[in-house]
C-alpha cells in the first residue's frame, strides 16, 4: 500500500535537485524561527509562525491581501510548487501548508523528515537569504472545508463524529491544563472536548529521522482508534499547529476526503463558556 | 534596588535596537554559546532542568572564590532562540553574587521590548530560565 496522495510529499533528494528550480519555492516553517538564520537549504525562503503566519492583532491568521503580499515578496506565483520543511518534525511546516491550502494555494508539498532528515544527511546548510523579484500573487476563495470554527465542533461532538485530540495524553485526560513546557498557553479547564480519541501527533511519524510513518501504520493507528476514512473528522491540539500535521496525515497520507482542522483548538474550547467537557481522570 | 551593571548595559543594549538588530543580536549569541564543559557532562541530569522551555534545558550555579556565581547550561544547538536568550541572562550575572541574582524583579526584561522579536511563549522560556537561576543561587546560599 502506498499513500493516497504521494504527490504532497517529496524526499531530501528531490529537494536538493530543484533547490535552483524557478518553478519551485522551498519554505522553511520552524518551530524556533532563529534557525533559518543559523543555517537553510540552499535557496530555501523562511516563513514566520509567529511574525509572518499570524494576524497581528485579533486571534486569527493572517488577512487573504496579506497572504497575497507574503506571496509577492517570496516571488512565489499562483503557479508555482512551494515546498515546506522545518524542525519539529514538520509541526509548523504542516501548519504553513495547511494554511496555504486555505487561501486556495494548491501545489504544495512537504519535504519527508524535515530539517532533522536534511541535517542527518549532512547536506548543505547556507546563511544566505535569497531575494526574489516580486509577483502578482492572487489567492482564491478560502478554502472552508478544512478549517473547523467551534460551533461545528459542537455540533461534531453531539453527533458522535470523529474526534482527535492529538494533544499529550495528560492534557487529554484533564491532567495538565497546558502543553507541559507552555505554561502560558493553556486554559482555565482541563479535559478533551467529548467524544474525542486521543492519538498524540508524534504517534504518526518516525521518531529517528523525522519521516512520516508508513501507510500501513498511519491506517492502523487511526482505524484502530475508530477513525476512519467514510466519516468527517476535525483535528484539535492547543492552538492549531499540532494538529494541522495529523490533518495532513489523515488528507494526503491516508486519503481521507472530509478532514478540518480546529485552529481555535483548546486555547479557545478550554476557556468557552457553556462548552461541554470531559475528563479522564 | 539597581539591576547588576552588566545586566543594566544589556537591557539598555535592547532597549536602542530595531527588531532586526534585536534578532541579529540573538542568532550571534546563539551562535558563541558555549557547550557544556566536559567534567559537567556526568552530572547533567543533576542540573536544574527548566520546564518552562519547550526545548531541553539544563543549568548549574558554581560558586567561585569571590563568592560570584558562574552558570553553565545545555542547550540544544537546534534551538537557538533559547540559547541566545539564555546568553542574555549568563552575561548580565556571571560573577554576581547570590543576593544580586535574587533581587532581580521577574520583570526586568520589559524595557527590552523584546516582544516585538520573540513570541510569548518564548518570553515565558526566559523567564523560567531566570527563576532557575534563582533557584541556583538559594541552593549555593544554603550551602555556604
Amino acid at each position: 500500500m502506498s499513500y493516497a496522495h504521494p504527490e504532497y510529499l517529496v524526499e531530501t533528494d528531490w529537494v536538493a535537485e530543484h533547490s535552483n528550480d524557478a518553478s519551485v519555492r522551498i519554505i522553511e516553517s520552524d518551530e524556533d524561527p532563529l534557525l533559518y538564520a543559523i543555517g537553510h537549504i540552499p535557496g530555501a525562503a523562511q516563513v514566520d509562525w509567529f511574525s509572518t503566519l499570524q494576524h497581528p492583532l485579533r486571534r486569527d491568521f493572517l488577512t487573504k491581501e496579506k497572504f497575497e503580499e507574503v506571496n509577492s515578496n517570496l516571488g512565489i506565483t499562483n503557479d508555482t510548487t512551494v515546498v515546506f520543511y522545518g524542525d519539529k518534525s514538520n509541526w509548523f511546516a504542516c501548519y504553513a501548508l495547511w494554511l496555504f491550502q486555505y487561501y486556495g494555494h494548491e501545489n504544495v508539498k512537504i519535504m519527508n523528515g524535515g530539517r532533522l532528515k536534511w541535517e542527518k544527511e549532512n547536506r548543505p546548510l547556507v546563511k544566505e537569504v535569497p531575494s526574489y523579484a516580486k509577483t502578482t500573487y492572487k489567492a482564491k476563495e478560502a478554502v472552508k472545508s478544512i478549517r473547523a470554527f467551534r460551533d461545528e465542533v459542537l455540533k461534531q461532538s453531539n453527533t458522535k463524529k470523529p474526534l482527535v485530540d492529538v494533544r499529550s495524553p495528560k492534557e487529554y485526560s484533564g491532567e495538565l491544563i497546558s502543553m507541559p513546557n507552555y505554561p502560558q498557553e493553556g486554559a482555565t479547564r482541563g479535559g478533551h472536548i467529548p467524544g474525542a480519541v486521543s492519538i498524540p501527533w508524534a504517534q504518526a511519524v518516525n521518531e529517528a529521522d523525522a519521516t512520516f510513518k508508513t501507510p500501513d501504520e498511519l491506517r492502523a493507528l487511526y482505524e484502530g482508534k475508530g477513525v476512519k476514512a467514510d466519516s468527517e473528522v476535525i483535528a484539535y491540539c492547543r492552538i492549531g499547529e499540532r494538529s494541522s500535521l495529523t490533518w495532513f496525515v489523515l488528507k494526503y497520507l491516508l486519503g481521507y476526503p472530509n478532514v478540518k482542522n480546529y485552529d481555535g483548538s483548546w486555547t479557545e474550547w478550554g476557556n468557552l463558556v457553556d462548552a461541554p467537557i470531559e475528563k479522564s481522570i | 534596588m539597581p539591576l547588576p551593571p552588566k545586566l543594566q548595559e544589556t537591557v539598555d543594549d535592547f532597549a536602542s535596537m530595531t527588531r532586526e538588530e534585536k534578532l541579529e543580536t540573538l542568532i550571534a549569541y546563539a551562535e558563541a554559546f558555549p557547550p557544556l564543559p566536559e567534567r559537567l557532562k556526568a552530572i547533567r541530569d543533576k542540573m536544574e532542568a527548566v520546564p518552562e522551555c519547550m526545548t531541553p534545558v539544563f543549568l548549574i550555579g558554581e560558586k567561585q572564590t569571590d563568592g560570584g556565581i558562574i552558570f553553565y547550561f545545555d542547550i540544544p544547538p537546534q534551538s537557538p532562540t533559547v540559547r541566545g536568550l539564555a546568553s542574555v541572562l549568563a552575561n548580565g550575572l556571571n560573577g554576581c553574587a547570590p543576593e544580586e541574582i535574587l533581587t532581580v524583579p521577574a520583570d526586568f526584561f520589559l524595557p527590552m521590548n523584546l516582544q516585538e522579536a520573540v513570541s510569548q511563549q518564548r518570553i515565558n522560556g526566559f523567564m523560567g530560565v531566570l527563576a532557575h537561576m534563582k533557584h541556583e543561587a538559594v541552593r549555593l546560599l544554603e550551602t555556604q
